[in-house]
């Protein structure tokens, strides 16, 4: 969504905001259905980025990405987020299985001054689609989820944000004695996201 | 840490100095360490010395690093531990907090099902005892009515049989009726018998009945909370279970026999890794001056290498200019001799034509000159040689302190190195910090949103059953009022015989509140009057109230104030509980003479009427004095 001129190059800070947001959306969507979270057939497929991604038509994953999504935005563009973590727990014993963690470097200097930034759409749309294609490759090298999981984010923010409605501070969730890989990463020369999948060692592996 | 791509490889090693050939044609064997370097042969080659000082170096470079590599997985192993032992910590605790507070509940409930059933208990002989006067009024009126009957009947048969007096020459007929009538006043007595044994038995039969339906709520009531008192079970079973399994983990932990071990050891363990870190410091300290001794005599080695070869090479230049020098020398001579020859043979020629003295002469001239000249050359090689040197000691001391310089270059670049390495390990350290999701709360929060989808499942899911249930009771009920509807006439009649039966349960239960206000009124009127004069007898306005523990155990609690009271706050609070009197601790009784008192009448000689008894005299005292 970045702002169009005759160059077709600039991005603003709101134009970042909502690139990235729209990412998690994307992602969200296709880590949980890579990784079984949902079945496969709550899933339709739409072309975005050049790939064919899977959305979930369940209302209630919709409604809580869509609310999700707007609250990061407003985040983004204040310059208070530091990280999103998209949670996958064992729903049984509530256990963190995995951990996909995206780090945001905002840069200051737009937030405070308002400037724009100069990078060409092709190549932030190519930086993302080797992203996603990471993430659904990922199945290769993580481990089965065998039993029934849910998911949650978790926003890192700064410390005097306020806590918005329907929003609470939680702890972060670790996997104790993770393993970790680390993918792809975007930048817009405003948002600069680095992503990485820590996940739980399995039993099957340490043998 | 697994990352996708790896750190960059470090340069092959540039201590291989360029002024040293004869290293640089070596192989790098590795060699295993050995302690004494000076037990070496004394004939050993400064080639095999190299080795030896280079094996050592890279052999300590391997300990160096498989030591840091045990440390950092030393401390990650700390590390988890600690954190394990923080979580089973908080478990532990949590867990210990449940099983107090199921305790607690389960306490509360058996406390609750023996008052319910004490209630149940005390209703129920209230109620047969209602129930048995009940009988036996009704019984009364019976045989009352039966007794009038009977009399009246009598009565009738009296008349009857006066009457029949009257006819006394009647003779076989007259007593025939009289049987008659006996034996039918027998029959009506028989009768009115059996009706009574009919009335009782329904009167028991219908005793029963409300004796089964009592049963039957208690026993649902019963199995109600059977369940409940099962799932307390399970959950006291679970956590005995657990509390077991955190015991026989305690117990595999080595140095610790009790929860109360466990901080001890932590505390120990946590010395340990500061001793052990303190004495890693410690050597790393002394690693790093070894290595800097190390890198000083291999500076050193090079220099004496240079100086050697510098030196060979002298001994070499040296040896050319020898050699030019016996060239020289044997050209010189050569020379010589072949002026002696000419020399000679000129002399011989004098001898043999001395017409041809001025011919020798100018060979005598010619012979100097060339001397002359030969002399000049000798000079300007001199000269040449001279000049030579000087260039030499002037390049020798440039390339001193080209050394010098390529030394220093040296060490500095091995202390960048030193430096990568640190802040690569920083640097992945950090990461895998990250990784994990780490952070500083000084500066970061963490959020997530309230509504789940976990929460609106649940809520789904309740709703659902709520539903089912709904469905269930509006097809019993339909079932119910079909049945009634089926039933007719039946229906009405038990429908009436129900409503009578309420009827008379509803004027019973007025007649019973009745009762029970009166009684209420003339209690109170009686209960103020002993107040009162409990009041003038003892001297203390006592006040009742019941209160309920922590634990949910009622007690009644009486707080007394003396009629001789200065102050509205001079109260005693006493707590009674199942025949024990307390004295609670407030304000009044924290002050000096109170709590003396309170020791010496209550503590020790554990009398309250004589504390109580001593405050009223000394009150009393007190107000008459004032």
């Amino acid at each position: 969504m970045a702002s169009k001129t005759v160059a077709k190059d600039i991005i603003t800070l709101r134009g970042s905001a909502a690139i990235v947001s729209e990412f998690f959306g994307y992602a969200a969507n296709s880590i949980l259905y890579n990784r079984g979270v949902y079945p496969e057939e709550s899933f339709v497929k739409v072309k975005k980025y050049g790939l064919p991604m899977l959305l979930t038509q369940d209302e209630g994953v919709k409604s809580f990405i869509a609310n999700l999504n707007s609250q990061l935005s407003e985040w983004l563009e204040a310059g208070q987020l530091q990280r999103i973590v998209l949670v996958i727990m064992s729903k049984a014993t509530n256990e963190v299985l995995e951990r996909w963690n995206f780090t945001i470097e905002t840069d200051s200097e737009v937030v405070e001054k308002g400037v724009s930034r100069e990078k060409s759409d092709k190549e932030i749309m190519r930086e993302i689609q080797a992203i996603m294609r990471q993430i659904a490759s990922s199945i290769t090298y993580l481990p089965c989820l065998d039993e029934a999981c849910v998911f949650d984010v978790l926003a890192y923010t700064d410390k005097d944000v306020a806590v918005p409605f329907a929003w609470i501070e939680s702890d972060p969730k670790l996997i104790a004695n993770p393993q970790m890989v680390k993918l792809h990463s975007f930048d817009t020369k405003i948002h600069k996201i680095d992503t990485l999948v820590s996940y739980k060692n399995d039993d099957w592996d340490e043998q | 840490m697994i990352v996708r791509t790896p750190p960059p490889k470090r340069p092959r090693s540039e201590t291989m100095h360029p002024d040293s050939p004869s290293a640089a044609g070596s192989d790098r064997r590795m060699v295993i360490y050995e302690d004494s370097p000076l037990a070496a042969p004394l004939h050993e080659s400064p080639q095999q010395h190299s080795d030896h000082l280079l094996c050592t170096y890279q052999c300590r470079q391997m300990v160096k690093s498989e030591f840091l590599d045990a440390l950092s997985s030393a401390e990650k192993q700390v590390c988890d531990y600690q954190s394990r032992f923080e979580t089973m910590n908080e478990n532990f605790g949590k867990v210990e907090a449940e099983r107090k507070k199921f305790l607690d509940q389960f306490l509360y409930a058996e406390q609750e099902l023996a008052a319910a059933k004490g209630r149940e208990q005390a209703l129920q002989e209230q109620l047969l005892k209602e129930v048995n006067d009940y009988q036996e009024r009704f019984r009364r009126q019976i045989q009352s009515q039966s007794d009038l009957e009977c009399l009246h009947q009598k009565n009738e048969v009296e008349q009857k049989l006066s009457n029949f007096t009257f006819q006394e020459d009647s003779s076989t007929d007259s007593n025939i009726l009289v049987k008659h009538l006996q034996e039918e006043l027998r029959n009506y007595e028989a009768e009115v018998r059996e009706a009574r044994k009919l009335r009782s038995s329904h009167e028991n039969i219908e005793l029963l009945k409300e004796k089964l339906l009592e049963e039957k709520v208690r026993k649902e009531r019963a199995e109600a909370e059977l369940p409940k008192l099962q799932e307390f079970q399970m959950s006291m079973k679970k956590l005995e279970d657990e509390l077991s399994s955190w015991k026989l983990m305690i117990s595999e932990i080595p140095g610790v026999s009790c929860s109360e071990d466990i901080p001890v050891k932590f505390a120990a363990l946590q010395k340990e890794v500061i001793d052990s870190t303190m004495k890693v410091g410690d050597a790393n300290a002394r690693l790093k001056q070894l290595e800097v001794a190390l890198d000083a005599a291999l500076s050193e080695k090079q220099n004496a290498e240079t100086e050697a070869a510098l030196v060979k090479e002298k001994a070499a230049v040296s040896k050319s200019e020898v050699k030019r020098i016996e060239l020289m020398l044997s050209m010189v001579t050569e020379e010589r001799d072949k002026l002696r020859n000419l020399l000679n043979e000129f002399k011989k020629m004098k001898n043999d034509e001395a017409g041809e003295e001025v011919a020798s002469g100018t060979l005598v001239q010619e012979l100097e000159s060339s001397l002359a000249k030969k002399e000049f050359c000798i000079k300007e090689m001199e000269s040449s040689l001279h000049a030579q040197k000087e260039v030499n000691t002037r390049q020798y001391e440039e390339i001193k302190l080209l050394n010098e310089k390529l030394n220093n270059e040296a060490r500095k670049i091995k202390s960048l190195e030193r430096e990568g390495d640190r802040l690569r390990s920083e640097i992945a350290l950090l990461e895998s910090k990250l990784g994990h999701g780490d952070y500083s709360a000084a500066n970061t929060k963490v959020l997530r949103m309230v509504n789940t989808l976990a929460v609106d499942d649940d809520a789904k899911q309740t709703i659902e059953a709520l539903r089912t249930e709904l469905q269930k009771t509006k097809e019993k009920l339909q079932a119910v009022e079909e049945l009634k509807s089926q039933s007719g006439d039946a229906g009405t009649l038990v429908d009436s015989y129900i409503s009578g039966k309420i009827t008379q349960l509803k004027e019973q239960i007025a007649t019973l509140e009745k009762r029970e206000e009166r009684y209420k009124t003339v209690f109170a009127d009686r209960i103020s009057v002993f107040r009162r004069a409990c009041c003038e007898l003892f001297g203390f306005k006592i006040v009742m109230d019941e209160h309920q523990r922590s634990n949910g155990i009622p007690v009644t609690r009486f707080t007394l104030q003396s009629i001789y009271a200065q102050s509205d706050d001079e109260k005693l609070e006493f707590e009674y509980e199942s025949g024990n009197t307390t004295i609670l601790a407030n304000d009044y009784t924290s002050q000096p003479e109170i709590s003396r008192q309170v020791e010496i009448f209550i503590r020790k000689m554990n009398s309250i009427p004589a504390f109580t008894a001593n405050l009223t005299v000394e009150s009393f005292n007190r107000r008459t004095l004032s």
